[in-house]
């Protein structure tokens, strides 16, 4: 099969008896970034009370979930071996036809909510067509479609405003067995992954990612595979769009570009491949915590909140450069 | 010259979208054409057109550089700090930012050509650090404004013509040579289309890729100090449309983002399409969101002329006309 080219991520064993330390090798990164989220959680623990409560958990999720959303479209299309720049034009697009559109009717929420949604679908699969179609690079299209997006939301709402009806602010407070609806939205993230993963599209767009020229030998579609994952992609960022607007209870034509880079660099973080092929949503979830969280610890160790995007940016490298030297200690094993 | 229209294609189509703008926006703003509205857009093609010379390099080169918006903020501010509005520190400042900018340039170099970090990842980090060392650093307050002398320089007139004009001639002129006729030049070609071939030719890969991203910050710290001129001040946030425009300018000159093709003259004409653009949407009474629109519509128009599959249906057209 096309991705015994790569390790998997699971179910590599090196040998007859299962290897720990291939095991450890192989998902070295994933490992690195859970080691960081624990020293990160462990310092804003030790000089914050109430860190390890269920509150806890359910503020920092929903205040992560947005970069979650956004960063597991940002994930499939790194498996993929793409990268899509779009999901910005698309977020912010997402949030301003909410806070024009959505009245205190329910019905005009769930429509324009669908709308959103399949514009989201739509957008990402002509992006992925358009690769497709006319060989362009991913990079550019979705730059060029990022800008199309953020200019049409700046249509429709300049600056940054408008409503959303009161109960639709109140979706994040909504609890569970007391958990709130964000923390049920990460365990919803984590099962679909586990789902998709190895159903036929998920299997094709990794093993795409990993090798395209085998795939395409192999039957697959690249045109199909390109369409399916930029449409997940941009419906993922719609659906982080509805979700920010429960947050901010505005639209904004400019809040996307937040997400565009951080959404990669969670994924990096948590051990996604940029070359294609490897990876897992886990990992990526665990970045965006990891993001979220500095935030909360600059605030407690009382530093300047201009440390915050240093200390991304350092945890970024350090990630990045694990990985590359656990995948060189990995080629010198199997060598 | 046959050899010389098919090699050079996308550049000349970019000059041919820049004439035809050109056209077009006379049409709609009979003032456009006139000298001062001519100067004025010349000067702010020329800082996205510097910005985007190093750009050029590094996606020559196979690269990305995502650090310049904070590269060019930090030059900017750092110049505007330490010269405290007087033009005779400029002899040390100057040279000082300059040759931050190349460092920054040369670290993003090592990371992707000694530790083999996505060129992406690299330079966004330095990007986020950049911009977080400099709030610290200023704690967010604005910086005294620009010496005299830059001023001068960025918006100042020798004999009519504007003085950043002729520093971009200049640059153009260096950085035609160095893709050109240097060794460099020919490294770079080679790197872009393949690094693996490139490497076993004997081409020095990754001295060649680090020199790119040096360039890279070299051009953004240079900018950086023009802008202050030209704005009067440094502000926070002054660099960040430069990131967009000056990857679309080098996109729309013709350059492959995969690397090994595009010439820095197709990426001044990229920059000068997108000006005359910023100029055009006033007169057609258009809001900024508009011209975010058309951007994005104009580059997906030129990568899709430049694509694989367009090359390919232009020859089986011509193939198909000259049969009949």
């Amino acid at each position: 099969m096309v991705l015994a080219e790569k390790a998997p991520p699971h179910g590599g064993t090196h040998g007859s008896t299962r290897d720990w330390r291939g095991w450890a090798l192989d998902r070295a990164p994933f490992l690195v970034a859970c080691l960081m989220l624990l020293v990160i959680v462990g310092v804003y623990g030790s000089y914050q009370t109430g860190v390890f409560t269920l509150d806890e958990l359910n503020l920092d999720t929903s205040a992560a979930m947005t970069l979650m959303l956004a960063a597991t479209g940002q994930t499939i299309v790194l498996l993929r071996g793409g990268i899509d720049l779009s999901i910005g034009g698309m977020i912010s697009l997402g949030t301003v036809i909410a806070a024009t559109r959505f009245t205190d009717d329910p019905a005009t929420v769930l429509f324009w909510s669908l709308f959103v949604l399949a514009l989201g679908a739509a957008i990402g699969a002509l992006n992925g067509l358009l690769i497709s179609v006319l060989k362009l690079q991913p990079f550019l299209v979705t730059l060029a479609t990022w800008s199309i997006l953020n200019g049409t939301a700046m249509i429709i709402l300049p600056t940054d405003g408008g409503s959303v009806p009161g109960w639709w602010l109140g979706f994040g407070y909504l609890t569970l067995f007391g958990l709130s609806s964000p923390v049920w939205m990460l365990l919803a993230l984590l099962l679909f992954w586990w789902w998709f993963r190895w159903t036929r599209l998920g299997i094709t767009i990794q093993a795409t990612g990993s090798n395209e020229k085998s795939a395409f030998l192999s039957g697959v579609s690249i045109t199909r595979v390109n369409v399916l994952t930029y449409g997940l992609s941009g419906l993922f960022a719609a659906g982080a769009a509805l979700y920010l607007t429960t947050q901010t209870g505005a639209g904004s034509p400019t809040i996307g570009k937040d997400y565009i880079l951080p959404s990669v660099a969670a994924a990096v973080i948590g051990g996604v491949s940029l070359f294609g092929g490897r990876g897992h949503l886990a990992g990526t979830l665990v970045g965006a915590f990891i993001l979220t969280l500095i935030g909360n610890l600059v605030f407690v160790l009382k530093i300047s909140s201009y440390w915050q995007p240093v200390a991304s940016g350092v945890i970024l490298l350090l990630s990045v450069l694990a990985s590359s030297l656990a995948e060189k200690a990995a080629r010198g094993r199997s060598a | 010259m046959n050899a010389f229209l098919a090699r050079n294609r996308l550049i000349l189509l970019a000059y041919a979208g820049m004439v035809l703008l050109l056209v077009v926006t006379a049409l709609f703003s009979p003032g456009f054409l006139s000298a001062s509205n001519m100067r004025s857009t010349v000067v702010l093609a020329a800082f996205v057109g510097i910005v985007a010379l190093g750009q050029t390099f590094v996606i020559v080169g196979g690269g990305i550089d995502l650090s310049v918006p904070w590269v060019l903020n930090s030059a900017a501010i750092i110049m505007a700090l330490l010269c405290a509005g007087q033009d005779l520190p400029l002899i040390w400042v100057a040279p000082l930012v300059l040759a931050g900018g190349a460092t920054i340039g040369l670290i993003n170099g090592l990371g992707v050509a000694q530790f083999g970090v996505p060129p992406i990842i690299m330079t966004l980090a330095t990007n986020v650090i950049l911009q977080g060392l400099i709030l610290v650093v200023t704690g967010g307050s604005p910086s005294p404004a620009a010496p005299s002398v830059i001023k001068f320089l960025s918006v100042g007139r020798i004999g009519g013509i504007p003085v950043i004009a002729l520093i971009w001639l200049a640059l153009t002129l260096i950085a035609t040579l160095l893709l050109s006729k240097a060794a460099f030049g020919r490294h770079l070609y080679a790197l872009g289309t393949s690094a693996t071939v490139a490497e076993f030719s004997g081409v020095p890969t990754a001295r060649t890729t680090v020199l790119t991203y040096v360039i890279s910050g070299t051009t953004a710290a240079l900018a950086g100090m023009l802008l202050t001129g030209y704005s009067g001040v440094a502000y926070l946030g002054m660099g960040d449309a430069y990131l967009f425009t000056s990857i679309a300018a080098v996109a729309i000159g013709g350059a492959s983002i995969l690397g090994g093709s595009g010439h820095y003259l197709g990426t001044v004409a990229g920059a000068m399409v997108l000006t005359i653009l910023t100029g055009l949407l006033p007169a057609l009474n258009l809001s900024s969101g508009a011209l975010l629109v058309v951007y994005g519509a104009v580059i997906l128009i030129t990568v899709s002329l430049g694509s694989e599959a367009f090359a390919g249906l232009a020859s089986t057209l011509r193939r198909s006309t000259r049969k009949t």
